[in-house]
């Protein structure tokens, strides 16, 4: 495990770079984000250990970075002024780009993975908005209508497009379609539904809406997508058959801050919590290990080396594939490997 | 600083536990029972209390709340007594009642009447005036002498205007005949019947005999007339006389009591009884402050309507209004309190809700002990909380049908 420490700043979010195995950015801000300056880290791991290679200066906290996925240098973040800015590791210490729109704090950033020539934002405002990167107004506005803390584009299609909110919902939109009364909403999944086969131990009743605080498109599987929240439960969703969530992976103390799906195993999640821990779960649709999908999800190691809320986590896309990195309140970034943790089986 | 606070509230509010996690977390604010109590509860007609007025047994039941407790009569700011049958609600000899108990003129008491759900109305009464401020410490109670005030004087008259609406006169139809063509209606045999019978007498004969009612009960002493002799007597009731061996066979030979092909009886329905109960309530903080001992607490509670000719289906319907309220579901619950008014509803509203058995009753119900009607929602609080204790359980709910068609539940936890 190596370590690095941001000290004066509590991150948020930390990103492997999509070009260099690496390379590290992490998004922080002062006073645990509540009030004053934010930072960006970039950092590179050396063989002596995490070294900043640059950092830049924000007037408010930044909830999340995301790499572009154009240019090996350029990198998004979201601000809690409802800025979005984009710097560029090469030029100097100020943005290349900004935008403001956002009402309120903007708290993930996503670049798209198919038609990379498009990013997306998410704000408390109840806004997702889809931007590209030239041009000085956003391309299209989705309203939710309620505090959205999570949006992605698929990692499978260009034009569609999904988010989580305070709301307990978890909204698809299709770009495709028409604005019309939907602002192109195709789907509208109620988190908190009860799961379509019973998981052992948790019952069948719903125990009624929480804020969805994260979510991840499966990287593999084009239809499957898990959410975490106040509640923390993390669920897997099958778009296919929306009614209610496929499994349901209890474990987590307190709410769950992130959750990633894996790029190199299908079937296996990492999660950070308020509960201070990061999780590594499968979803149980691995059959080579036994699974067959429903209600056979649970976890299968942890990482307890934060000693405060745990906020953000990642995969290194290259390598082994094990490596990540997880930051936390307690002013760390950690790059680890999870088959160090995993519990004996 | 306005951005700040925002956003402390909003980290602040991802910190919220949830479901069962929640309920068990202490809170100043939390209203909490710090102690819990019934009379026995006798036959009507023939019983220990068979001579005692409702009024006297409310009586013992607070003298002996203020005894065991501890508390400071001063104190109690309000008196909520549910009943069913006292003319006038009982309001005037409860009132006196308290007085005599020992509670200062500055206790106000009020009557109260929600049919069988009254005590437990009367708990919840508490809880809310406590909650929204209005009063630091009451006591929710329940009492009905069914051998003197049980009958048809019971009932006002309806009026030609209620007699001639559909709806409004279903409310008249009685108890055991709707209940038995529910019965019919819904499929619920006899013999299913008979076996839910049979159990609450064995669950309550172990009860007893392991003495699992001893620390809920308040032995009163009376005065009781011995029929055979007519000789008057001083006796103290402290043990549940309806309680008695019953077995598949016996129970099978009961004849219907509202039909000649019914299914109901007299043995696997509630029995007409005699009993009171009282429960303290306060503010954890008021409790703690007061050196009070803390039995458990009260989370939240529901009311419902049904249709009055399906009266039965009350708890079905009001049992997972009040887990919703609570956050939790049903499986959380470790223990229901439902009331057994007729073992038809009950084992329905089991069966449909899919509530294991072994969390029904544990220590039987009216089927076997009987059903003081306005008694029964304060004794079932009792009961509740010192299983869940002995159990070292936390979640229960207590549920009951309501004439006329409604039903109530509340959840509770066990500390």
């Amino acid at each position: 495990m190596i370590e690095f420490r941001t000290q004066g700043f509590n991150p948020y979010a930390t990103k492997y770079s999509p070009f260099f195995d690496s390379r590290l950015a992490v998004s922080a801000g002062a006073n645990f984000g509540l009030v004053g300056n934010g930072r960006l880290y970039i950092l590179n791991l050396t063989a002596n250990g995490i070294q900043v290679e640059k950092y830049f200066e924000t007037q408010d906290c930044l909830f999340d970075t995301a790499w572009s996925e154009q240019h090996e240098n350029q990198i998004l973040t979201a601000g809690g002024d409802g800025s979005i800015k984009l710097f560029d590791i090469g030029v100097g210490e100020f943005p290349v780009a900004g935008w403001q729109e956002h009402g309120r704090e903007v708290f993930s950033v996503h670049w798209g993975l198919v038609d990379k020539s498009r990013f997306l934002s998410n704000s408390w405002d109840g806004t997702v908005k889809i931007w590209a990167p030239e041009r000085k107004e956003s391309l299209m506005t989705l309203p939710v209508h309620s505090c959205v803390y999570s949006a992605q584009f698929s990692p499978h299609h260009p034009d569609i497009v999904t988010c989580v909110s305070r709301d307990s919902h978890l909204r698809v939109y299709d770009l495709r379609t028409k604005a019309s009364a939907q602002n192109h909403m195709t789907l509208a999944i109620p988190i908190h539904a009860p799961p379509k086969v019973p998981a052992p131990g948790y019952g069948q009743g719903s125990v009624g809406p929480t804020e969805c605080l994260t979510h991840d498109w499966n990287k593999y599987r084009d239809s499957v997508l898990a959410t975490a929240g106040v509640d923390s439960v993390i669920r897997t969703f099958d778009l296919r058959s929306p009614a209610g969530p496929v499994n349901l992976l209890t474990g987590h103390e307190y709410a769950v801050r992130k959750v990633s799906w894996s790029p190199h195993l299908s079937d296996v999640l990492l999660s950070a919590s308020y509960d201070m821990s990061c999780r590594v779960w499968t979803d149980g649709s691995n059959v080579e290990k036994g699974g067959n999908g429903a209600g056979f999800g649970r976890e299968i190691g942890r990482m307890d080396a934060h000693t405060e809320f745990a906020m953000g986590v990642d995969w290194c896309l290259f390598g082994a594939e094990g490596w990540c990195t997880t930051c936390a309140w307690d002013e760390r970034v950690l790059v680890w490997d999870v088959r160090e943790f995993m519990r004996p089986t | 600083m306005a951005a700040a606070a925002d956003r402390l509230s909003q980290v602040a509010a991802h910190l919220k536990a949830n479901g069962k996690a929640r309920l068990l977390e202490k809170h100043p604010d939390d209203v909490v029972v710090t102690t819990a109590l019934r009379t026995a509860i006798t036959k009507g007609g023939k019983g220990g209390f068979k001579d005692t007025a409702g009024a006297d047994l409310l009586y013992g039941a607070f003298k002996n709340l203020i005894e065991r407790s501890g508390i400071d009569p001063s104190l109690v700011e309000d008196i909520a007594v549910g009943n069913v049958l006292a003319p006038g609600g009982g309001a005037t000899e409860f009132r006196a009642a308290a007085l005599a108990a020992g509670f200062s003129e500055g206790t106000a008491v009020k009557a109260l009447n929600r049919q069988c759900s009254s005590g437990l109305q009367a708990c919840v009464d508490i809880a809310n005036a406590i909650k929204a401020g209005m009063i630091e410490v009451g006591i929710g109670a329940g009492v009905e002498s069914m051998s003197t005030q049980y009958g048809p004087q019971a009932v006002t008259e309806f009026s030609e205007l209620l007699e001639n609406h559909k709806k409004a006169a279903e409310c008249k139809v009685p108890m055991g005949v709707l209940s038995e063509q529910m019965a019919k209606d819904r499929h619920i045999s006899r013999e299913d019947q008979d076996k839910f019978a049979v159990d609450s007498y064995a669950k309550a004969k172990a009860a007893q005999k392991q003495g699992l009612f001893d620390e809920e009960i308040a032995p009163l002493t009376v005065k009781w007339t011995d029929p055979k002799t007519d000789e008057e007597k001083e006796i103290t009731v402290s043990m549940d006389d309806g309680v008695r061996e019953v077995t598949t066979e016996s129970i099978a030979k009961i004849r219907p009591a509202f039909a000649k092909d019914g299914t109901i009886h007299a043995g696997n329905a509630s029995q007409i009884s005699d009993g009171a109960a009282a429960v303290l309530l306060m503010k954890r903080s008021t409790a703690e402050r007061l050196g009070q001992k803390i039995l458990g607490k009260y989370v939240a509670a529901s009311v419902v309507g049904v249709p009055p000719l399906l009266m039965g289906i009350g708890p079905w319907k009001a049992i997972p209004v009040a887990l919703e309220k609570a956050g939790i579901t049903k499986d959380d619950v470790d223990i229901y309190e439902i009331n057994e008014a007729f073992a038809s509803q009950c084992l329905w509203c089991a069966n449909e809700l899919a509530i294991p058995q072994e969390k029904i009753n544990p220590k039987g119900g009216a089927i076997a002990f009987g059903h003081p009607l306005g008694c029964t929602g304060a004794r079932q609080v009792s009961t509740l909380l010192y299983e869940l204790r002995r159990r070292g359980q936390k979640l229960g709910v207590t549920s009951m049908c309501v004439g006329t068609g409604m039903g109530m539940a509340a959840v509770w936890v066990s500390e």
